[in-house]
């Protein structure tokens, strides 16, 4: 995956969440770190096409994401996305939940997407809550159903927001230790996190995004052991303080 | 949330006795003022005349009620209109009607609407009753307003993280509403709409006072006749029960059906 972010700006008002940000990499797994409010999640929205630059371009893949939004539309249909949490449809069951953009988005019949569903939720342990609504899920269930769905039709790109950041340790690891699986069967990720550990194993390459921009970025063996900016290293002692 | 514990006994057994002893007494007021003979006869003699009414009714209601849904959706494409002047206009109108009692608007439409010679010969020649025609029109602009309302309120009560998900899994605008918002919107104002017929079912009764011979029409008409007062309307409140305790049952049972996906 080829990602070029040029001067990448966006603001809501009279706040900048990403501040001309510039970033050129070649990664398989990208994860974005740095602290909260610092712009990981703007990054991601238009990495995935939710939203749009106010200024700059970002090209994935050689991909401009501009333009009218059939072109962004066409951007996410090919790609998949999770957020920190209330992925799931609520009226819906999680079959239902990945059935239902197989058929209306991708144009399989109901069949063929029954079985691409079950296929996915039977690679993630889930074929036990298939016909379950999410309420009656567990936050990482449900999690891993959000995932289930992101990855159903072959995604080029996961773009991950966070999606361990509203569960608790022992569900945190039910959902990295799939992340991880996917990242080891070749998937290409974008993932956000605060699990610094993770993120250390998972990624090739490690971006730290504060205040809108890039403080620093590079393999993870080189950012985590040897960072050069003291911002970094000052983040870093702060984040990996208990662990 | 009702609370589903029962108290002691002996206050449950007091408690049912006392309602029970106030209920009887109650209906002993009302029915030993019935001349049973007189009343039962008279009561045959105007059954198909009441009936003809409890009909009326009926029509009116449905026909409201779909020509409501109609108006209400009309509003609604009017509030998400991109040209302002139309989303002013549309929450004026809507604010109008809602602060207008129905009487009023029902007589004020009623002259407008059948005093005009065109309309009621266009009425006329397309075989509408005008009467009729007219209070389904009035009743169903009136329940339209507050039903837009309702479904506002539900539309904007989607969190945008589901908004965001729909579009994150690839469905346009329109698959985002009609897989994702109306779907979970219709079952949190679902109660409100309910309770918003059951309204539109009594409201009817008003139509009265422009000529239409609905239920109410017809038991007036009847008390006049015979001046039996209980006679005339206790039948009249049973007749809209039988209309509006099912509206209420139905919502009941999918508020029920419904339960277990809110409460995500």
């Amino acid at each position: 995956m080829k990602l070029h972010a040029e001067s990448l700006t966006r603001t809501y008002g009279e706040v900048h969440a990403l501040d001309h940000l510039t970033l050129s990499l070649e990664a398989r797994v990208l994860v974005l770190i740095g602290p909260s409010g610092g712009g990981k999640s703007t990054f991601l929205r238009l990495c995935g096409g939710l939203d749009r630059a106010t200024s700059g371009q970002l090209a994935i893949n050689d991909i401009l994401l501009a333009g009218d939004e059939r072109h962004l539309q066409q951007w996410r249909r090919g790609n998949g996305f999770l957020f920190q949490q209330f992925n799931l449809f609520p009226h819906l069951t999680a079959l239902r939940n990945i059935t239902l953009p197989l058929e209306k988005v991708h144009g399989m019949r109901p069949a063929a997407a029954i079985e691409a569903a079950r296929i996915s939720l039977d690679r993630f342990g889930l074929e036990a809550h298939a016909e379950k609504l999410p309420a009656q899920l567990s936050g990482g269930q449900q999690q891993r159903v959000g995932l289930a769905r992101a990855i159903a039709h072959g995604p080029g790109i996961l773009l991950l927001d966070e999606p361990t950041s509203a569960l608790d340790p022992e569900m945190t690891a039910e959902v990295l230790e799939l992340i991880q699986e996917l990242a080891a069967a070749g998937q290409h990720i974008i993932l956000s996190t605060h699990e610094m550990g993770f993120a250390r194993a998972v990624a090739d390459h490690v971006a730290l995004i504060s205040a809108g921009k890039i403080l620093e970025s590079g393999p993870p063996a080189e950012l985590f052991g040897s960072p050069r900016e003291p911002m970094t290293q000052r983040f870093l002692a702060k984040v990996m303080r208990f662990s | 949330m009702s609370p589903s514990k029962s108290g002691n006994p002996f206050a449950e057994t007091a408690a049912a006795v006392l309602l029970t002893a106030l209920v009887c007494s109650g209906f002993w007021i009302i029915f030993s003022q019935l001349e049973w003979t007189r009343s039962s006869a008279a009561l045959w003699r105007y059954r198909d005349s009441l009936m003809q009414g409890w009909w009326a009714t009926l029509l009116v209601s449905a026909g409201s009620l779909v020509g409501s849904c109609l108006i209400a959706g009309l509003l609604l494409l009017g509030q998400r209109s991109g040209l302002r002047t139309v989303r002013r206009f549309t929450h004026l109108f809507v604010e109008i009607i809602r602060g207008m009692p129905l009487l009023s608007l029902t007589l004020i439409g009623y002259y407008v609407i059948l005093n005009n010679r065109q309309i009621s010969q266009v009425l006329e020649s397309v075989g509408l009753e005008g009467k009729m025609f007219a209070g389904i029109l009035l009743l169903s602009v009136f329940t339209g307003a507050y039903l837009t309302e309702i479904l506002r309120g539900g539309l904007e009560s989607i969190p945008q993280a589901q908004l965001d998900s729909a579009r994150a899994v690839g469905f346009d605008s329109r698959q985002v509403l009609r897989y994702v918002v109306f779907p979970q919107a219709l079952r949190r104002v679902l109660p409100a709409l309910a309770g918003q017929f059951v309204s539109l079912v009594k409201d009817s009764s008003l139509l009265m006072v422009i000529g239409v011979n609905e239920f109410t029409y017809q038991a007036r008409a009847f008390y006049a006749a015979t001046y039996l007062g209980v006679e005339a309307f206790l039948p009249l409140a049973v007749g809209y029960l039988l209309l509006t305790l099912p509206i209420s049952a139905f919502s009941h049972w999918l508020e029920r059906r419904f339960k277990a996906e809110t409460a995500a």
